[in-house]
């Protein structure tokens, strides 16, 4: 929202010597975020009134004529100039060589320079509205029209700026900082903060008296609940003149594009006290006003030309016959003010918010109208609106007359009268508080104190009092930020210490992350929740069985990860254009339709649980396997976690139909890997990578109170350590060798495998690396014969060869 | 025959001391200890001598002998320590070798950082989960139904609920506060904890925008706590991503769930306050919002807001990580592009 300063002074004093910046960073401190504070004159440096004394044609160009212009130098410059519209005498806009323009409107402002057109120098430039950006204040009949400023007064010479009155400070305000503000959606909102932050006095508004003796213009509420107040004033006498200079400017400042005095009117009683009003043409309105709800089948052609189909939902301003409005939103085509409009019905009314909002966003109409009404305002307001519209009237046009009035007023906002405890204020400040020193910060906000015992009694006014402050904590803030939230000391919290922050499942979804990346070499990735129809189809998972959103980002990502295996196969997909092979992980939630009540019993949320996957990418399938078998091996230590066993169990649907396993943590499956199948790498796009993931349920890990180590004393006497090479059928698996050792040797390490030209088909050769000793002392060749021939018939038992 | 047996030790010494490979002292020791080396040839000609001057040659000649020998020897071991192990050349500047490390993801290395600051002060770590209901992300947070707040939001509904409201209405949550209630329905008051977690609001996206982000956010809710003590956690959150203290300061800001609420500037660290293009020429940049839990939300959480207050903070972690290292889009932070991530080790 944009605040003109000089607006501003209409209602208060500011302090002298206050300069733009302090008084952004007070209010910004104590109300509002100011964004920025701009002088509208400052963007027209270099641009200076210009009075042309000669016009002669272009040798060169027949649309273009050679201008001498006095611009308050010495020597009249030679202007270059296209303007349909130039006379000798006229009173011109010139940007001298030096200011900054926007070229025939449009784009960045460019720098004027002396410079040669079509051979004749050129020493600045007669400027068109819309090169200043002004050709909302000053409307051109057509393209070529340069600006005349024959109503202004002015030497040659003179800076426009500040002769046209643009010499103010715009404050640029986050709207986003007033949303719980309705009160300050206008300048005398604005005004009492400043007032307040500065201790200046407030100026009244204008007084209105409700006229005794005219007759009632009908105005009838069907629906009070959503209007609790209707006024209506009807004007004769008025015309839809354009508004002077100043009420143009004041509108234009702000943001708002001057129309008419009628147009005009009602949006600057808007900005002064933030309450939207509407002006109808009395002649088009059947009979009376009446609000209402729409009826089914009713349409209105709003003053945009948008047509609307109403529902029944919409409440609506009508005449006798049809709705001529969208309450508090947006005027019909056919009955707001016209050119020929000469009796005016103007509306100021109170609108219920959830209405306004539901209509606006049904229509998808942002309108300031709607954006104020849709805060919540007080019906109080509708008599300061009627005040300054009514006296803005009387400027305007003095032959003015009100005709007739009707104040429809069915329900008043009441402002609550909050108890707020003294102590418990002073405890939640921090910080000590008087009774006489709260109402003095309170006083200038409009709150009305009482000290009664050991309370303040806080009456809130109107202006504050629609959901905005109803709490003693609303009042407590108001007077912190007033007091400043800067200018209180840090107090040291004082806790209550009931024990060390134990949580073992946060402890190993850290060590789990930190493993994965710091140990085994894998990169962290995060992928989105929504997961594309063509990587679920390649994991095997029917879209059909996964929650979805109602508005997903694109038609293909509306469907909520049931696994991440999805996201793993993309994260290969794009990651193979750069890389060969690589190794990822994410640990994420994933969500099944299921029903879990994790706060109470109202509530059912899907199934939530926090799954753990990974993927490496490299040229071969046993190795990648293993790879990651590995890594699943050495995972329950690493994360200090009760430790995994690995079966064929269920397939999951991705996995290659030879090299998969299940994850069992006690009896239960909680996850699998392996090898993705053929079909998934063609569904997926991977090409010329071969690709093993893994996926398990973090919830499924148990995890250890501590750590899992045990120690083993140290050998007493030295091991013999033996390496063997056995010939084995392919049937017969490491597990077999493994079992067959076991209790016979200290260790067993698997070293290779191989097939290859010596060895048989059907066979394979195996090589792995045994420990063995004594624990009463160094073992005898004998010893040692005994137990090497002891492995040579177990491996033999399996129907193994030793080749060495 | 002594002086030439004691000159030819001296130049047979010298010779040794200078040698600088192992084949030049081959060479001295051929030269003088060989066959035909000229010691050798001395004592051939000691058959010529009186018996007498015969013995005490012979005596010097093997002094000589035994001396070049040793001083060779020595040279030899000297040489040997000198020398390397490396066969031909080495190029010093060549690369090492690295070992085969993966890394966390920025976000969750600088949510690490925070947990662990946080962690020294007493907080638990709380994780809700991500789809949650309108009851949750709204209603208990004291945004009145259908107030313009919700609007700020823009909340991705799942389908199938769209007709719902309150608790069986669902979404994915637009921010974390919703689980703040959660946890102190569950674990009451006191309490202090943080509860780190991604977003989700339908945006459009781009350079600074993006529909899936990281938020990071703490709550201390204690007997009447006093809100400027709410600084603490301001402090912890700053000095841990900076390293540093930075000042900081709390000006008026409106949030549905928080009265008063905040808007928490730091001083701009570029700048030092001055003023510059970073912060936009006001010597301050917002970093986050803050404020004492509004009483309805802690009735929300089934505790009594006369006894009952508190503090919030919440962080962008997207926004910081990309202050910490310039990442100059936000984007970058899900789209599993390991040329990007590999960056952050």
């Amino acid at each position: 929202m944009k605040v003109s300063l000089n607006w501003i002074r209409r209602y208060v004093d500011l302090p002298e010597g206050l300069s733009t910046d302090q008084l952004a960073h007070d209010l910004t401190m104590r109300t509002v975020e100011v964004e920025d504070a701009v002088n509208p004159a400052e963007g027209l440096s270099g641009v200076v009134l210009g009075a042309i004394t000669d016009i002669s044609p272009h040798p060169q160009a027949d649309m273009l004529r050679v201008c001498l212009v006095d611009v308050g130098q010495e020597a009249p410059a030679t202007i270059v100039c296209g303007g349909s519209n130039i006379y000798v005498g006229m009173k011109a806009a010139v940007a001298v060589p030096g200011a900054q323009v926007r070229w025939h409107g449009e784009g960045e402002p460019v720098t004027i320079k002396t410079t040669k057109l079509r051979g004749i120098k050129s020493e600045g430039m007669i400027c068109a509205a819309g090169e200043l950006d002004l050709q909302d204040l000053f409307p051109a009949e057509d393209d070529h029209e340069v600006m005349d400023l024959k109503d202004f007064e002015g030497r040659p010479g003179d800076a426009i700026g500040p002769m046209l009155g643009l010499d103010d400070i715009i404050l640029e305000i986050d709207s986003k900082s007033l949303t719980n503000r309705p009160d300050l959606w206008g300048h005398y909102g604005i005004a009492r903060e400043l007032s307040a932050i500065y201790g200046q006095p407030l100026k009244p508004l204008p007084d209105f008296k409700k006229p005794a003796g005219l007759p009632e213009y009908p105005v009838e509420i069907e629906n009070p609940k959503r209007c609790q107040r209707y006024a209506g004033l009807v004007y004769e006498g008025i015309s839809s003149a354009p508004s002077p200079w100043w009420l143009k400017l004041a509108l234009w400042k702000t943001g708002v594009r001057p129309i008419n005095a009628l147009v005009d009117l009602t949006n600057f009683v808007m900005l002064d006290v933030g309450q939207p009003t509407h002006g109808f043409d009395k002649g088009n309105v059947k009979e009376k006003i009446v609000v209402r709800n729409a009826r089914p089948g009713e349409s209105l052609t709003l003053l945009d030309g948008h047509e609307l189909k109403l529902t029944e939902e919409d409440l609506m301003i009508c005449d006798a016959a049809e709705p001529i409005a969208l309450a508090g939103v947006m005027g019909g085509s056919k009955d707001s003010i016209l050119p020929e409009t000469t009796e005016m019905i103007l509306e100021i009314a109170n609108f219920e918010p959830i209405g306004i909002r539901r209509s606006a966003s049904r229509f998808q109409i942002r309108t300031e109208s709607a954006i104020r009404n849709e805060k919540s305002l007080d019906t109080q307001r509708v008599d300061q609106a009627m005040a300054v519209a009514d006296a803005l009237i009387r400027e305007l046009f003095p032959q003015a007359r009100l005709t007739a009035f009707t104040d429809n007023y069915p329900a008043k906002t009441q402002g609550p009268v909050i108890t707020v405890k003294l102590d418990w204020l002073v405890t939640r400040l921090g910080r000590s508080l008087s009774a006489a020193e709260a109402a003095s910060i309170l006083g200038p906000l409009g709150f009305d104190v009482k000290h009664e015992d050991d309370a303040l009694q806080v009456a809130v006014p109107s202006w504050r009092a629609t959901g905005d402050v109803d709490l003693p904590d609303d009042v407590l803030e108001e007077i912190a930020r007033m007091i400043g939230y800067n200018n209180f000391a840090f107090i040291p919290p004082k806790v209550l210490l009931t024990g060390a922050v134990r949580q073992p499942d946060v402890l190993l979804a850290r060590r789990l992350r930190e493993y994965l990346a710091l140990e085994a070499g894998l990169q962290e990735v995060y992928t989105y929740p929504w997961v594309d129809r063509r990587y679920l189809e390649a994991a095997g998972i029917l879209p059909g069985s996964c929650l979805a959103l109602a508005t997903p980002p694109s038609p293909d990502t509306a469907w909520l990860r049931p696994s991440l295996i999805p996201a793993m196969l993309e994260t290969t997909v794009h990651n193979l254009r750069y890389y060969e092979s690589f190794r990822v992980f994410e640990c994420a939630q994933v969500f099944t339709p299921g029903a879990t009540h994790p706060s109470e019993k109202a509530e059912t949320l899907p199934l939530q649980r926090r799954f753990l996957a990974t993927a490496f990418v490299g040229q071969d399938p046993p190795l990648l396997f293993r790879q990651l078998k590995g890594v699943l091996e050495a995972l329950p230590r690493a994360v200090m976690a009760q430790p995994l066993a690995f079966e064929q169990k269920e397939k999951p649907a991705w996995a290659d139909p030879k090299a998969w396993l299940n994850i069992l943590s006690g009896d239960k499956v909680i996850g699998s890997f392996g090898v993705i199948s053929l079909k998934a790498a063609r569904l997926s796009g991977i090409k010329r990578a071969q690709v093993a993931v893994m996926e398990l349920n973090v919830e499924g890990l148990m995890p250890l109170p501590s750590r899992g180590n045990i120690y083993h004393r140290l050998p007493l006497f030295p091991l013999v350590e033996q390496d063997f090479s056995v010939l084995l059928d392919e049937k017969i698996l490491w597990q077999d060798v493994s079992e067959a050792l076991e209790g016979s040797v200290k260790s067993l390490d698997f070293i290779e495998e191989y097939r290859g030209k010596q060895i048989p088909g059907g066979k394979k050769s195996v090589m792995f690396r045994v420990r063995f000793g004594s624990d009463t002392g160094t073992m005898t060749a004998e010893q040692i014969d005994e137990k090497m021939n002891n492995i040579i018939r177990k491996i033999n038992k399996l129907g193994g060869e030793v080749r060495n | 025959m002594r002086e030439r047996l004691e000159n030819l030790k001296q130049e047979a010494l010298i010779k040794a001391v200078a040698a600088g490979t192992p084949e030049e002292l081959l060479d001295i020791r051929h030269q003088y200890l060989g066959k035909k080396g000229a010691i050798t040839l001395v004592l051939k000609e000691l058959g010529r001598l009186e018996p007498e001057e015969r013995r005490q040659t012979g005596m010097l000649a093997n002094e000589v002998k035994d001396a070049i020998a040793l001083a060779l020897t020595a040279r030899e071991e000297a040489l040997i320590d000198e020398g390397s192990s490396i066969q031909g050349e080495i190029d010093l500047t060549l690369p090492g070798i690295k070992p085969a490390s993966g890394a966390l993801h920025p976000i969750t290395q600088m949510c690490y950082d925070l947990n662990d600051a946080f962690l020294s002060l007493g907080f638990g770590v709380y994780q809700e989960d991500e789809i949650t209901s309108e009851r949750y992300a709204f209603d208990n947070l004291n945004f009145p139904p259908d107030h313009p707040a919700r609007d700020t939001m823009d909340t991705y509904w799942l389908k199938g609920f769209e007709e719902y409201e309150g608790a069986r209405r669902l979404c994915l949550r637009p921010h974390l506060t919703g689980g703040s209630v959660r946890y102190l329905k569950k674990h009451g008051a006191p309490a202090r904890f943080v509860y780190p977690g991604p977003c989700y609001r339908n945006e459009n996206t781009d350079a600074r925008h993006e529909r899936a982000f990281f938020q990071y956010e703490a709550l201390i809710v204690e007997r009447d706590f006093a809100f400027a003590s709410g600084q603490i956690l301001i402090r912890t959150i700053l000095e841990k991503v900076f390293g540093r203290k930075v000042d900081t300061r709390m000006r008026a800001g409106f949030f549905p769930f928080v009265e008063p609420g905040f808007e928490i500037d730091m001083k701009c660290l570029v700048c030092g306050g001055e003023g510059c293009k970073v912060c936009k020429h006001v010597g301050w940049i917002e970093v986050m919002p803050g404020g004492t839990p509004h009483p309805n939300v802690l009735k929300a959480a089934g505790l009594d807001p006369e006894i009952w207050s508190g503090f919030y903070i919440n962080i962008g972690l997207d926004r910081l990580v990309m202050m910490r290292y310039g990442v100059d889009d936000v984007r970058l932070f899900r789209g599993a592009d390991l040329r990007f991530l590999g960056q952050f080790r």
